[in-house]
């Protein structure tokens, strides 16, 4: 009777077995997908919003060993280092590694898989700028007329802010973007906490009263998309593609999660065709899948010519110095000059 | 009853002087020297000072003429009393969204003052003016007999009170500052909400630097500056006591203007209260209790409730046991106020430096709500057991009870109103805690205060009123819970 009991109850956890997937707040997929494959493996899925993606991924650094979650979703290429460095994650060598494009297998222990990739760049609002010039140039940004109709993100928080910040530092190289960034402060630029404060509250377009935006090469195509026919072409456009900062994507495995098998077959299917075709006009991300198709809104969003593509150890050897110089400059006031005495 | 001591002794340094040490071990060294160096963090220690000072002063401004008004006796003088309590007891979210409720970019009052100096000082008066109150009404209704004396021997009024009545309402006026000062000082969720980037206190500060950047090392060079100016506060605490006068009763009845004019002042006090019923809102009430975005309601309730409940059951007997032990010894009585200079924000931190392989336990948040709650238990229970008369507990032993049965049988019976307000102040503070929570957060531990933050993080007009719903839900909890226990006695000492 006893073993009966036991059987069942056993059974009852196997039927309710739930996989936890660490994402952004930012993260959507379409409902039928998620119903289809809770039904096919038999596990629930949970999404857990962890904020913007620095701060989900600290989270998940800050539970180490004691993991909130099995699976970790949408860190990018300027948090890789301190994802793998912080060894939270589990390697795979999932079957679909081989459906991916080469070039997005930044990582060769296999424990950050790419899942998407894309461009942050700057938005503009095409209403508010018909009559009115719009910079002509990156350094035009720096002139107060055009720094105080400026939004960007804070880059220790948010991923397109941090991508963002790197553009700057590979085009106006290590000792000009901190002139760059303090006089965009002088300006009056807005920082955002993270992509959704900017976009949805400071930028025109949502009756903010920031005309510039720090967003996605695809932002302008979402608009399209979302506009149910109101906009046959999009509302805003991109600035700049020599400022636009590839990123990608990734999602791995959290050590100590109590369900490997799970976590993997959740991975899988992120990889997998069909949710690759999804993404594109759930997230507004370019599919890391070869053969994944791109919907017809797409050709509103085509690549940027010439954008900033760094170099991961760049990225990794100096991101938290550029993270606290950008903050000690934009947040905390300091010049420029004593920024770069400090180095010494 | 050594045994009480040294339980609690054990229970202090595991959960307080170990986890102390390590934010000092990590903070003195490099995250000192990086910290100090830095403009910014002495821009946000002077602020902090900053605000803690004038927090006192612009809350001693008030809270001095309202103790002498209620030196009289008038209809509904008992409840306003009562009442006076109930600001110090919410929790700093509620409190937080009652301001932006009315004076925030959607407030009621069309004013927009989210981020600015102004509304941090509205909110520290709100607070704190029942404490000052409550620690300046003894002295201020002792003080006719001395007063009246002057009087006699030929001052005038004006001269009698600034000769006579100020210097013996100074130890008063400078504990109820200094009370006013610390929470002011540390204060986490009011400057979080409330203040923005440009004035974050210390206590935001280190937060931020833990949950953004895990910059530990500046995290605890922070910290440790908070804790000493925090431990030099306390230290000014004890050495004032008050002048011991003959007590007074109550003066005869003002004129009923006095009574209208004090329920207008208390009406215009509790306005972010009145703010956060009035936006009150059930549909987001219903939305919020089975929300697939965010934490629901229901489950955050569930682990409020179960929370505080476990807490309290380790708080009780750890306050009992610390009473017990300092009533006869300074030195505990001195150790026992250490957890007054740890903020929870500090208690989070470390935690999380010194006890990493029990991140995932839940044992460590509820050690972390007892560190925090059992010192108000205790300092509502030390007076009272201190006053008991040494004869009852002779009478005991002589009838052959041993020092325990004695203490629980006899003691505790006779102090247990005392017990009851105390356990008000913890259950209150478990309730509404919020500093450590934020920082040893998990998934499956989300209380009501961070199913409030989780939904104030997103932007837009839904997040905000589940926000406001929730925060209504938890002020009336909190109340309750409070008033049940407490039933207006109010001893905040």
């Amino acid at each position: 009777m006893l073993r009966i009991f036991a059987l069942l109850v056993l059974l009852a956890f196997g039927f309710a077995q739930e996989i936890t997937v660490l994402t952004h707040s930012s993260f959507s997929l379409d409902k039928g997908l998620i119903a289809r494959f809770e039904r096919e493996t038999g596990l629930k899925l949970r999404f857990l919003k962890g904020g913007d993606a620095g701060e989900t991924l600290n989270r998940a650094i800050l539970t180490k060993g004691a993991p909130i979650a099995d699976v970790i979703y949408g860190f990018d290429n300027t948090f890789l280092s301190r994802a793998l460095e912080a060894d939270i994650l589990l390697p795979y060598r999932s079957p679909e590694i081989q459906n991916l494009k080469a070039t997005l297998l930044l990582d060769p222990t296999f424990r950050a898989l790419p899942v998407d990739y894309g461009w942050v760049s700057l938005n503009y609002d095409r209403a508010y700028f018909k009559d009115r010039p719009l910079p002509k140039t990156p350094q035009d940004l720096t002139r107060p007329e055009f720094a105080r109709l400026l939004v960007v993100q804070n880059p220790a928080t948010s991923s397109p802010g941090l991508a963002f910040l790197m553009a700057t530092v590979a085009r106006f190289g290590e000792d000009g973007y901190l002139d760059f960034w303090a006089k965009l402060r002088d300006g009056g630029v807005r920082v955002a906490k993270g992509w959704s404060e900017a976009y949805y509250t400071h930028f025109t377009l949502y009756k903010g009263d920031r005309p510039l935006v720090v967003s996605y090469t695809t932002s302008p195509a979402a608009e399209v998309y979302y506009s149910e026919g109101k906009y046959q072409e999009p509302p805003t456009g991109n600035l700049f593609p020599e400022l636009a900062f590839f990123q990608v994507e990734f999602v791995g495995i959290l050590k100590g999660t109590k369900n490997l098998e799970g976590a993997r077959k959740v991975v899988d299917w992120l990889l997998s065709k069909p949710v690759q075709e999804n993404l594109p006009t759930e997230m507004w991300m370019y599919p890391a899948r070869r053969d994944a198709r791109l919907p017809e809104v797409f050709r509103f969003a085509p690549e940027p010519l010439g954008s900033v593509r760094m170099d991961p150890r760049a990225m990794a050897q100096n991101r938290e110095r550029w993270i606290e110089e950008w903050t000690k400059v934009v947040l905390q006031g300091q010049s420029p000059e004593s920024v770069r005495q400090g180095r010494r | 009853m050594a045994y009480g001591g040294f339980f609690v002794l054990l229970f202090l340094g595991l959960a307080l002087f170990y986890p102390l040490f390590r934010i000092l071990a990590l903070g003195v060294g490099e995250g000192f020297a990086r910290a100090l160096a830095n403009p910014y963090y002495w821009e946000r220690y002077l602020w902090s000072l900053e605000y803690g000072l004038l927090s006192a002063l612009f809350t001693l401004s008030l809270a001095l003429p309202l103790a002498f008004l209620f030196r009289r006796r008038f209809p509904l003088r008992g409840v306003f009393l009562a009442l006076s309590t109930l600001p110090f007891v919410l929790p700093t979210p509620v409190v937080a969204l009652g301001f932006l409720a009315l004076l925030g970019p959607r407030g009621l009052l069309g004013v927009d003052l989210y981020g600015t100096k102004a509304i941090l000082f509205l909110a520290a008066i709100f607070y704190n003016l029942g404490l000052a109150l409550r620690i300046l009404l003894p002295v201020a209704l002792n003080l006719e007999g001395p007063l009246q004396a002057a009087r006699v021997l030929g001052a005038s009024s004006p001269r009698a009170f600034l000769r006579v009545g100020l210097p013996l309402l100074l130890p008063a006026l400078g504990s109820a500052g200094l009370l006013v000062f610390i929470y002011a000082f540390s204060a986490f969720g009011v400057p979080l909400l409330l203040g923005g980037p440009r004035y974050a206190t210390l206590e935001v500060e280190v937060y931020t630097l833990l949950a953004y950047r895990l910059a530990f090392p500046e995290a605890s060079a922070l910290m440790l500056l908070e804790i000493l100016t925090l431990g030099l506060a306390v230290a000014l605490y004890l050495r004032l006591r008050p002048y011991p006068l003959s007590p007074g009763g109550l003066l005869p009845p003002p004129p009923w203007a006095y009574t209208l004019g004090l329920g207008v002042l208390f009406l215009l006090l509790f306005a972010p209260l009145w703010g956060l019923f009035l936006r009150l809102d059930l549909g987001a009430l219903a939305a919020a209790w089975a929300s697939e975005d965010f934490t629901p309601l229901s489950v955050a309730l569930g682990n409020s409730l179960r929370f505080t409940l476990l807490a309290l059951a380790l708080a009780l007997p750890l306050g009992v046991a610390y009473a017990a032990a300092a009533r006869r010894s300074p030195l505990m009585d001195l150790l026992g106020l250490f957890p007054l200079m740890l903020s929870p924000v500090a208690v989070g931190l470390g935690y999380l430096l010194a006890y990493p392989n029990l991140r995932g336990s839940l044992l460590l948040l509820l050690v972390a709500y007892a560190l925090l709650a059992y010192p108000l238990l205790a300092r509502a229970l030390l007076p009272a057991l201190r006053s008991l008369s040494p004869s009852l507990l002779e009478a005991a032993r002589v009838l052959g009870a041993t020092p325990l049965r004695a203490f629980l049988r006899v003691e505790i019976p006779l102090v247990f109103p005392a017990l009851q307000s105390g356990l008000a102040l913890a259950l209150a503070a478990i309730l509404g805690e919020f500093g450590a929570t934020l920082v040893l957060w998990r998934p499956e531990w989300t209380t009501l205060t961070l199913a409030i933050y989780e939904r104030l993080g997103r932007p837009g007009e839904a997040p905000f009123r589940e926000a406001l719903a929730i925060a209504a839900l938890l002020a009336l909890l909190s109340g309750l819970a409070f008033y049940l226990l407490d039933r207006g006695r109010g001893r905040l000492g």
